[in-house]
């Protein structure tokens, strides 16, 4: 047995100078030894580790850690920037978290971080290293559940027309449960979920949107973890809500893919941060006559506008399936509407980019879809990317709109919102899904969740290169992702885990027992976990939670 | 510039005449200098010992030439452990003079000597178990064998690099 070999070897080799059993090593002072070790391969580190308590403790040493994050993910991409762009100052470590590229998240929030776990995070995101638990959401033949995902809790909507509220670190039991107000209680079936960060750090507002266009806020606290209800709105017409987007305190919700309404859940809040009741406000309301589905709403604030974005598909006949995307400016003041503007993902896909300031400003309010008006430059014949099919899904958060194909590939794009106006810059499809693709979601960082229901494939993405990319001649297009591979499924799977290396030499793959209902979709990510569902309709869900940390 | 001479007093009472230049290769003595101004008197250099001593002026000798460091934060240094061949050469002693020396160099504050010694401690370490490193400096095992398991559990991730 490994873990007793230390014993028996002092007790079989004593000291041989007995008189003499100092470490001068560990006459050094911890200031000296960090800087020994600083020198080190994380490998060493890690070894380090096993030494002593002592060693332990300075091996683990977050500045260490730091530095080597920074090396290992921050450093590449900056000398890649400086390489293409020569005006760059030298590439130098710098202890400024804030400093590194879009990584200011890391530093923002005030709380110290470990970074030795930062980097195992990273370093198991980069090689899709994880850990899956898997909750029964509903039995088969019950009504589906509806989920939705926000700051490390998951709240469900039950078929028994309950809020539940979990913690994704223990996703089995709840921590809280609402039912619906009594006179919702019997009324129209519940069809869309969205959850979003409150106005305090440790708030989570949800909203259930109904078939009957009625919508029911939540308000859910982390710290004290009771759900509260918080208001209903009968909504701005009585067809179903379809999807709903959310960005605190307005919500952005669609009926019967035909009239978009934007509304302010709530007016202000008092000075210690209670919540002033009301009801909630109808901004704008739109209509749309030719949009198909898949499409994405969300909304955004940005400086002092609000912005709702609506991305929608259609057919072109140049280039088959196309997104259109709409941008509505609010003001956040007086929710005033202050611009729309709309463009399209055409000339991109005939591999022009507009010069810089060069997009498709309308000036009209209504939601329609212009397609026309597109493009002053002449386009080649052939479109460099052309889609038969409509996509299997859109995803977007700004600045990256993403779709799925059943051609086993995704596309992004690239959105840029200016004061000059809205344009689509760069377009790149993405291989590395060997079926097709049912699912994709993206992240305002960059990361892109992708999902073959069929092949039982997860795939991260890493969209920030790539972007970055964009323009140049040299476009990388393999590498950049790796299949999620669990490394705790074998162990309800009879089969050895399988452990070979694929073609790129980057990722892993593993069996997937048959018995388990396809994914049906990706709920949502953060940092640490990937939440996914598995099973249709009604042959019963399945919630999968992929841990990284 | 003039070669002017200096004199240092090691702890063990041996006095050692080198060129200022040279000395001033230690940032220590430098400040000092510039402090007290010129002086005749043997500068008493209380933590080392003649042998560490003349080591360190070896090493200061050889490299009075080089460009001075650029800022303590430059982390181009410890990109690579990679000594070049002479300090190679002067670093193969035993291990109390190793550290000795790296004691010296920080006490003295001569950077570069520093990160030598400690890439040549580093080196010492790379590609080895742990074991083997706990023989290499005598170093005491004090995990019970379950924190120890614990410990590879818990670094489980970063083996398959």
């Amino acid at each position: 047995m490994p873990k007793r070999r230390h014993e028996d070897l002092s007790a079989t080799f004593p000291p041989l100078k007995r008189g003499h059993f100092i470490s001068i090593i560990s006459c050094l002072s911890d200031e000296l030894l960090l800087h020994i070790l600083s020198f080190l391969p994380i490998n060493s580190l890690i070894v380090c580790q096993q030494l002593s308590c002592r060693f332990k403790a300075l091996a683990e040493d977050s500045e260490i850690w730091k530095r080597h994050y920074y090396n290992r993910w921050i450093r590449p991409r900056l000398a890649n920037m400086r390489r293409t762009m020569l005006s760059r100052p030298e590439v130098h470590y710098s202890p400024k978290v804030s400093t590194w590229l879009d990584n200011g998240h890391l530093a923002n929030d005030g709380r110290t971080l470990n970074w030795k776990d930062q980097y195992r995070l990273r370093h198991n995101w980069s090689r899709g290293i994880c850990r899956v638990t898997t909750v029964e959401l509903s039995q088969p033949s019950a009504r589906p559940a509806l989920v939705a995902f926000c700051a490390g809790i998951i709240f469900t909507f039950d078929w028994d027309c309950r809020l539940r509220a979990r913690s994704i670190m223990n996703s089995a039991c709840y921590l809280s449960e609402i039912s619906l107000p009594e006179n919702r209680l019997h009324s129209a079936l519940p069809t869309t979920l969205t959850a979003m960060k409150g106005p305090l750090p440790n708030r989570i507002e949800v909203a259930v949107g109904f078939e009957d266009g009625y919508f029911v806020s939540y308000d859910f606290d982390m710290v004290s973890s009771p759900l509260e209800f918080r208001t209903s709105c009968a909504g701005s017409t009585s067809a179903g809500i379809t999807a709903m987007a959310s960005c605190y305190p307005y919500i952005l919700l669609t009926s019967d893919q035909k009239l978009l309404s934007l509304f302010n859940i709530i007016k202000g809040c008092d000075a210690r941060g209670h919540l002033l009741p009301g009801k909630p406000v109808l901004l704008s309301c739109l209509e749309a006559d030719s949009t198909f589905k898949p499409m994405s709403i969300s909304v955004r604030s940005a400086g002092s506008d609000i912005i709702s974005s609506i991305v929608y598909s259609f057919y072109h006949v140049g280039c088959g399936w196309s997104l259109g995307i709409q941008e509505l400016h609010f003001s956040s003041t007086d929710s005033r509407q202050k611009d729309s503007r709309l463009t399209t993902t055409v000339d991109s896909q005939y591999g022009l980019s507009p010069p810089l300031g060069h997009g498709y400003p309308s000036k009209g309010n209504a939601w329609r879809e212009t397609n026309s008006k597109t493009g002053s430059c002449t386009r080649p014949a052939e479109p460099s990317i052309y889609h038969r099919e409509a996509p299997t899904s859109v995803s977007y958060s700004h600045p990256y709109l993403i779709t799925s194909h059943t051609d086993n590939t995704l596309t992004v794009y690239l959105v840029v919102s200016s004061s000059a106006g809205l344009y689509i810059k760069g377009a790149q499809r993405l291989w590395g899904h060997t079926s097709s693709v049912s699912a994709v979601q993206v992240s305002d960082r960059g990361k892109a969740i992708s999902v073959s229901s069929r092949g039982d494939e997860v795939r991260v993405w890493d969209l920030e290169d790539l972007v970055s990319a964009f323009g140049k001649q040299r476009v990388r297009r393999h590498g950049m992702s790796i299949r999620v591979s669990p490394g705790n499924r074998q162990s309800d799977n009879d089969k050895p885990r399988p452990n070979f290396p694929e073609s790129n030499g980057l990722s892993k793959s593993i069996e997937v027992q048959r018995h388990v209902p396809d994914i049906s979709g990706c709920i949502g990510f953060d940092a640490q976990c990937v939440l996914l569902l598995r099973g249709k309709e009604h042959d019963g869900q399945m919630l999968e939670c992929y841990d990284f940390t | 510039m003039s070669a002017q001479m200096l004199t240092f007093l090691s702890n063990d009472g041996v006095e050692i005449t080198i060129a200022r230049d040279v000395a001033e290769r230690s940032v220590l003595i430098k400040n000092m200098l510039e402090d007290l101004g010129d002086t005749d008197e043997a500068i008493p250099i209380p933590n080392v010992n003649e042998a560490v001593l003349r080591k360190v002026i070896e090493w200061c000798e050889h490299h009075k030439g080089d460009p001075p460091s650029t800022g303590d934060d430059d982390d181009s240094r410890r990109k690579t452990t990679d000594i070049d061949e002479w300090d190679q050469k002067f670093m193969q002693v035993d291990q109390e003079m190793l550290f000795e020396i790296i004691l010296a160099a920080n006490y003295l504050d001569i950077k570069g000597l520093l990160d030598v010694g400690c890439k040549t401690v580093a080196n010492m370490i790379k590609g080895k178990s742990p074991e083997e490193i706990r023989k290499t400096f005598n170093i005491q095992n004090d995990f019970t064998p379950e924190e120890e398991d614990q410990i590879r559990r818990e670094n489980e991730w970063a083996e398959d690099r």
